[in-house]
């Protein structure tokens, strides 16, 4: 399903330029959950906004699905993400002045859905993200978990083939991260792929797969046994 | 997906209530201000429009030739009139309207006695020419004959009531006339003022005057065939005049002025400067000015606006991030920006209109207008404002919607530092466009203070006269002036007076100029000299002070025919030495005296009274004489008690209606008179008062913003400063060091031009205040500590703020 090949991402700014990335190259199939790990400021989070079509990189080629996006126009990019990718972030990023229906919604409005499947839709997925009590409340008025419960929620409600989390228990006490990474679970046995950067070794253990990176380079890649 | 993004406008507006307020209100206040100003601007181009057949109709008037720069004169000779009609196929019709000056006329119909203005003395052919709407009765023949009348509605309803009076009977200054129509109220965008049209041949000019072609004392308007081409007809009239007229006028009678036919529509703008002109006139300059103001107003406004909002964005830029995550386009993102802003003008362009329809009535008073603001039976007026908030909102909108919908998702949901790019970059623009908005405010503080020094100055300086409780009428009634002895003893009598005067010249009255002789060194020289037509009772009516010499006395014989009073610019103008010297000298006065012009009046200065201001202070004292003259005994001044004015006001009342019954009483009191010459400076005072106050709010706005994205952006560096151990003080002098330069700035560019403006607007006074320089001052202060306030809201918000909160977020 994706496949990274010599992947480079310089950073430059005025003084000092970062090799973010460095001929990184792996691939991932339709159906597998992989994790990335590696100490921070390694390029966990750059590799995954460019798997997520957020970035460019400066060098190499990144296929996804059978076709070359390495450098595709910014229209084709949010195109491309609206219609198969869903993001989880450690910070939960929900919209603060929509409520949690609302912001579950959002990607559904941007794909053109028709308002009473949107409903139909956004009722299920909060169904089954068991947040449906919670629906119009605004993200203010939730707790971490609760938060996280309704990103996933947003980034699955279009039943997207692909979804990319960083460090999506970053922000959550173990119970309430152990929760989330079980929805994550369910959600790849339901047939969706899923990359995830984490720090933690106990999250990584629900992933097929682990991708080590160290100083933007790919230093080990091992299955899970 | 409007509704999501309408939805989220809406919440952002609620959850940033202040912050919303401050901007619609900018915007709101900016459009007020332009709305206005539109209305007003509107209202001037709409004179005369409605008069049918307007594009044909044409007024001619004069451009003289020998003073020295060029001079119109509105009123030009009665044969022009005759001369187009008969000579010039091409006119269709013309009209004559005799200039009477301002003049009241008593209106009788049944008990009812009003003194009217306004009175139109004009040729039959006034309703051929201006087609006039008639409630009752019909312009056809309505001028014919020599007793008609045409009134205005208003006038009409006040002496019949809301019955039709055509066929009633009317006097005219005890003249019967017969009510042949009344014309439609609602002329009040018509040049002319009409309260009542009356023929010309009710005036029965002599013919031989009507036909002098040096007698210019008629407004004329011509009607051209459709078709005809003005100019053409312009030229042919010069040559008729050079050709047949110029050869047959005597040397001393020569035209020396060239005619113009001005379009009818031209004639409320374009004549500002007309002399002999009594329409109802505009500006085009003023006109003009004030469209080039409001566009700069709405330019500022959405300046400000757009500061604002992008100032704004910075806390908005998380959410894009998101949206555009989740896989929303850059367009979709303009456009959901573009929307907020359009949704925050209408709000803004709701309330302009609310804030317009309550402040029209206060222009309207101002402006002597009758404007409308009828949003629902003006179609066209919604259709504007709906174009007004759609254009406002994009234009306003355009910048900030770029700037936000080009954030990168990948920056702006790592880190909080966030630029907004070609903005950020051209400060200067934004620092220019605020110097330039508080160098207006600190130009018009300047002359709002130094306008109000001036004006109340006007109000207050020492007259030379008490000017304190003095009714003033003029007299009416032939018994009245003929028993004016009687009447003034009569007056006297009255409780509660204490002085009585009859004569011509009172101060803030009109006075007469006229030359006196000063015998000098066996020459005569004649000097150009206000005469004050007074009796024995005028210096101690006014409470004038005799510097020499004696006032008029009664016991002496020769006072009546042989004694003139000076003031002392007229001592000094004369070269008669000091006022003590001047007593006793002989000056000689060609006596106004229809059968015997060369006649003069010899006789001796009595007195010397000290300088007083009988003019507005417009005007330099000029040398004036007094004498005793019951030739022109036509105005009374009565001195009143300050106690009990009222029965004392009853009292001349009774005493005037004994003598002249048929008339009623028109009289005000003397210090009115004075008031009522500085109403344009009270006028612009107020006017300066509110501009200021807008000027400031608007340029505040303006800092507001810039100061909100100062503190936004330098959250961090505040952060990490006060960890180190910088306190608030420190902290809000740093922010605020940057814009106070900007007060600075603005104030040097101000000073010189309100300067400038300033000494220009006091040379028009003979008698000012000197430039007070506090103004100055007191204006820099106070736009610096208003900026100050200002910016330091921001700056106290920012430094107060928790340093680990705005550092935790990168
Ligand atoms: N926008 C950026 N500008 C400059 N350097 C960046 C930027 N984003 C990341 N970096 C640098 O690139 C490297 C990798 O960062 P990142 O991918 O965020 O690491 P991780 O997610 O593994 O902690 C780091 O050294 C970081 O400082
Ligand atoms: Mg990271």
């Amino acid at each position: 399903m994706l496949q990274i090949n010599h992947l480079e991402k310089i950073y430059r700014t005025e003084e000092v330029q970062t090799k973010a990335l460095n001929n990184v190259s792996f691939t991932v199939q339709e159906g597998e959950f992989v994790a990335i790990m590696g100490p921070s400021g390694c390029g966990k989070s750059t590799l995954l906004n460019i798997i997520g079509l957020l970035d460019e990189p400066d060098g190499g080629t990144f296929t996804f699905a059978g076709t070359d996006v390495t450098h595709v126009t910014e229209r084709r990019r949010a195109e491309l993400r609206k219609t198969h990718i869903g993001f989880v972030f450690q910070s939960f990023n929900l919209i603060e002045e929509l409520t949690v229906a609302e912001n579950v919604e959002l990607p559904l409005i941007y794909l053109g859905v028709g308002a009473t499947e949107r409903k139909e839709k956004v009722q299920r997925v909060l169904e089954k993200m068991q947040i449906m009590h919670r629906r119009n409340h605004f993200p203010q008025q939730l707790s971490g978990g609760q938060q996280q419960r309704v990103a996933v929620a947003r980034a699955v409600v279009n039943s997207p083939r692909l979804i990319l989390a960083d460090e999506p228990t970053g922000n959550l006490d173990s119970s309430n991260g152990n929760e989330v990474m079980e929805l994550l679970t369910e959600l790849n046995e339901a047939g969706t792929t899923i990359v995830m950067v984490t720090h933690s070794e106990h999250d990584a253990r629900y992933a097929h797969r682990v991708v080590r990176l160290l100083d933007g380079q790919v230093v080990l890649e091992n299955v899970r046994v | 997906m409007l509704k999501n993004y309408l939805l989220v406008a809406y919440r952002n507006l609620l959850r940033h209530k202040g912050f919303s307020f401050i901007n619609i209100a900018g915007l709101a206040l900016g459009l007020t201000a332009c709305l206005l100003i539109g209305l007003f601007v509107h209202d001037e181009l709409q004179f005369d429009q409605f008069v049918p057949d307007g594009s044909r109709i044409y007024r001619v008037y004069t451009q003289q030739t020998t003073t020295e720069t060029p001079e119109s004169h509105a009123s030009v000779s009665p044969m022009f009139a005759t001369t187009l009609k008969q000579e010039f196929p091409e006119v269709e019709q013309t009209m004559r309207i005799l200039m009477t000056g301002a003049s009241l006329n008593l209106l009788q119909a049944g008990e009812k006695k009003i003194y009217v203005e306004d009175g139109l003395i004009a040729d039959s052919t006034f309703f051929g020419i201006f087609q006039l709407p008639f409630k009752y009765g019909s312009p056809t023949g309505a001028l014919d004959g020599t007793s008609s009348v045409v009134l205005a509605e208003e006038v009409a309803r006040n002496f019949f009531g809301d019955v039709n009076p055509v066929g009633k009977e009317l006097k005219i200054n005890s003249t019967t006339v017969v009510v042949k129509g009344v014309l439609q109220s609602g002329l009040d965008k018509f040049h002319l003022k009409i309260n009542y049209i009356i023929p010309l041949a009710a005036a029965q000019l002599p013919q031989q005057r009507m036909s002098n072609w040096g007698w210019q004392q008629f407004y004329t308007y011509v009607k051209l065939k459709p078709g005809a081409d003005v100019r053409q007809t312009q030229a042919k009239l010069r040559d008729y005049l050079t050709q047949k007229v110029q050869p047959t006028l005597s040397e001393n009678d020569k035209l020396t002025s060239v005619p113009y036919l001005q379009p009818l529509h031209e004639v409320h703008l374009y004549s500002s400067s007309f002399k002999y002109d009594s329409s109802v006139k505009g500006n085009i300059t003023y006109v003009k000015a004030l469209g080039v103001i409001a566009g700069f107003i709405l330019l500022i406004a959405c300046f400000n606006f757009v500061n604002l909002a992008t100032a704004k964005s910075m806390q908005r830029a998380k959410e894009v991030g998101i949206r555009k995550t989740i896989g929303a386009s850059q367009q979709q993102l303009m456009l959901q920006f573009l929307s907020e802003t359009v949704l925050l003008t209408l709000v803004s362009v709701v309330l302009a209109a609310v804030l317009t329809s309550l402040l029209l009535p206060v222009l309207n008073d101002f402006t002597g207008k009758k404007m409308a603001f009828d949003l629902l039976r003006n179609p066209a007026l919604l259709g504007l404002l709906a174009v007004l908030t759609l254009v406002v909102g994009l234009v306003a909108g355009f910048y900030p919607a770029l700037v936000l919908s080009s954030f990168q998702p990948v920056k702006v949901l790592k880190s909080a530092v966030v630029t907004d790019g070609i903005f950020g970059r051209v400060q200067w623009l934004r620092h220019g466009l605020i110097v330039v908005q508080f160098a207006l405010s600190v130009f018009l503080i300047v002359c709002a203070f130094v306008v109000f020094q001036q004006v109340s100055y006007l109000h207050n300086k020492d007259l030379g006269f008490n000017r304190d409780q003095i009714m003033f009428f003029p007299m009416r009634g032939e018994n009245m002036n003929k028993q004016y002895e009687t009447f003034k003893n009569e007056l006297r009598q009255v409780p509660g007076v204490v002085a009585a005067s009859i004569g011509y010249g009172f101060p803030g009255d009109q006075v007469a100029g006229d030359g006196l002789i000063v015998p000098t060194n066996g020459e005569k020289k004649e000097y150009p000299t206000t005469q004050l037509m007074v009796d024995y009772d005028y210096i101690k009516t006014l409470g004038l002070q005799l510097v020499a010499g004696r006032d008029f006395s009664k016991e002496l014989t020769t006072d009546k025919d042989h004694a003139f009073i000076l003031n002392e610019t007229a001592v000094r103008e004369f070269g008669l030495g000091t006022p003590q010297q001047a007593l006793g000298k002989t000056v000689q006065w060609p006596v106004w005296n229809d059968k015997n012009p060369d006649s003069l009046k010899v006789g001796k200065i009595i007195g010397v009274v000290k300088d007083f201001h009988y003019k507005s202070l417009y005007d330099r004292l000029e040398p004036a004489v007094l004498q005793i003259f019951p030739g022109a005994y036509w105005k009374v001044a009565v001195k009143l008690k300050g106690t009990d004015v009222g029965s004392a006001v009853e009292g001349v009342k009774q005493v005037w209606t004994k003598f002249s019954p048929e008339n009623p009483i028109e009289y005000r009191f003397l210090d009115d008179n004075f008031d009522e010459m500085y109403k344009a400076e009270d006028k612009l005072k107020s006017l300066l008062w509110v501009f200021t106050g807008v000027a400031i709010f608007v340029g505040c706005l303006g800092l507001f913003g810039l100061a909100t994205y100062a503190a936004e952006r330098r959250k961090k560096e505040i952060g990490i400063r006060k960890v180190l151990g910088a306190d608030v003080s420190s902290i809000v002098a740093l922010l605020s060091k940057e814009f106070m330069v900007l007060v600075v700035v603005a104030a040097v560019i101000a000073f010189p031009l309100a300067w400038l403006a300033m000494s220009r607007w006091l040379q028009d006074f003979a008698y000012r205040i000197d430039m007070p320089l506090w103004a100055f001052g007191v204006a820099g202060l106070l736009a610096a500590a208003v900026a100050f306030l200002t910016v330091s809201y921001q700056a106290i918000k920012a430094a107060t703020a928790n340093p680990i909160n705005n550092m935790r977020v990168n």
